[in-house]
């Protein structure tokens, strides 16, 4: 009776995060849940809105790495924290910060600061075979077209540490850390409010020759889209 | 010659005038030279710094912008231990870091300068000053 109630009373607790721990997120920022809207429109000039930004996340581990992972190549040095499984996520649907929660570890304190994963198709489901489904509208001088651009790329990415308003990855026996896989979409569609010869406007796919509608298959190599926050990130097409 | 002259003149002054003067020192001192440049070769102007003490890796301590070649110099305080160095503009950044010892201070970790892919870099560089007089920025942390 004493464990029934013990175990009812637990059940009761409010569920709160606990110090020691690690979560992982994941985020394809405004881009995602709001789309490409003036002046961040694609390269050239398109204005798109998502429904869908699919992605598949595997191989993810979070690393303390002792001096500090540079990003310079696909190999981390250090204590490794493995998040196990398949992760496949809508970013369009994430909650009001952009992000979505996909993982939370009891950890060990210190500085997880470096993060590495594989983009990977997904194994089941409607989109199996696709790491990364992108499905919208997208409108131009009145044209409006409905698409879905898939990619069944599988690629490795090795980052070092988070770049953003606040560092991340601290554990501490007060408060948890997270780290964060961040998808930058620009780096597929690129951006108007940005010169045509920016680097990134340079490797873009831009959305023009999408315009027919329907559905494409597209490559990501080339194309930088993990990231740590505005952090950068080694990648390895597998 | 001078001197005895400057006192009169000094005496002879209001108390209120005697604010005006001026001091100058020049110490030498070991700097932190950043330089972050887009993988084009362009120089990341006006880019955001922010440093991370050793002793509060959480609490930025805002140090000020890159100039126009996407150059940075600054002192900074003696805690010693890993300081980190984050430069941020248009949704991109880096980061890098130094170790600054009893002595010294080493870099640790630098960006290599071939570093093809990256959509930014910071090279780092930790000046040595002995007998050389700097101009420098001296950020206090706020």
């Amino acid at each position: 009776m004493r464990c029934l109630i013990l175990a009812l009373a637990a059940t009761a607790l409010p569920i709160t995060v606990q110090a020691k721990t690690l979560s992982l997120q994941v985020t394809g920022e405004a881009l995602a849940t709001e789309g490409f809207t003036a002046p961040e429109l694609t390269r050239d000039g398109w204005t798109i809105s998502f429904g869908r930004v699919q992605a598949s996340f595997a191989d993810v581990t979070a690393w303390r790495t002792d001096p500090p992972f540079a990003a310079d190549g696909p190999g981390i040095d250090g204590a490794a924290l493995p998040f196990d499984g398949t992760f496949t996520v809508n970013l369009a649907e994430a909650g009001e910060d952009g992000r979505i929660d996909l993982a939370t570890l009891p950890a060990e304190a210190g500085h997880y600061n470096a993060l590495s994963w594989g983009l990977v198709p997904a194994t089941d489901g409607p989109d199996a075979g696709y790491s990364l489904v992108l499905q919208g509208m997208a409108t131009k001088d009145g044209q409006e077209v409905a698409f879905t651009l898939r990619s069944a790329d599988r690629i490795a990415y090795a980052c070092g540490e988070f770049v953003g308003d606040t560092r991340k990855g601290f554990v501490t026996d007060a408060a948890p850390g997270q780290v964060e896989i961040t998808l930058h979409l620009d780096h597929i569609f690129g951006r108007a409010d940005l010169p045509a010869d920016d680097a990134m406007n340079q490797t873009a796919l831009g959305f023009d020759q999408f315009a027919s509608g329907g559905t494409h298959d597209i490559s990501l190599q080339g194309i930088h889209l993990g990231h740590v926050g505005e952090g950068h990130c080694h990648d390895t097409t597998l | 010659m001078i001197r005895p002259c400057s006192l009169l003149l000094a005496m002879a002054l209001p108390a209120s005038a005697l604010a005006h003067g001026a001091e100058l020192t020049a110490t030498p001192v070991q700097a932190i030279a950043l330089e972050a440049h887009f993988d084009t070769g362009e120089p990341m102007a006006g880019a955001q710094v922010q440093a991370f003490a050793p002793d509060a890796p959480q609490t930025p301590i805002a140090l000020g912008q890159t100039d126009a070649d996407g150059r940075f110099v600054f002192v900074p305080d003696p805690a010693p231990g890993r300081w980190t160095v984050q430069v941020r503009a248009a949704g991109h950044g880096a980061i890098t870091y130094f170790e600054q010892g009893a002595n010294a201070l080493r870099v640790t970790v630098e960006r290599p300068q071939d570093w093809g892919q990256r959509a930014l870099m910071v090279a780092l560089v930790a000046w040595g000053a002995l007998g050389t007089v700097l101009f420098f920025r001296r950020n206090k942390r706020g």
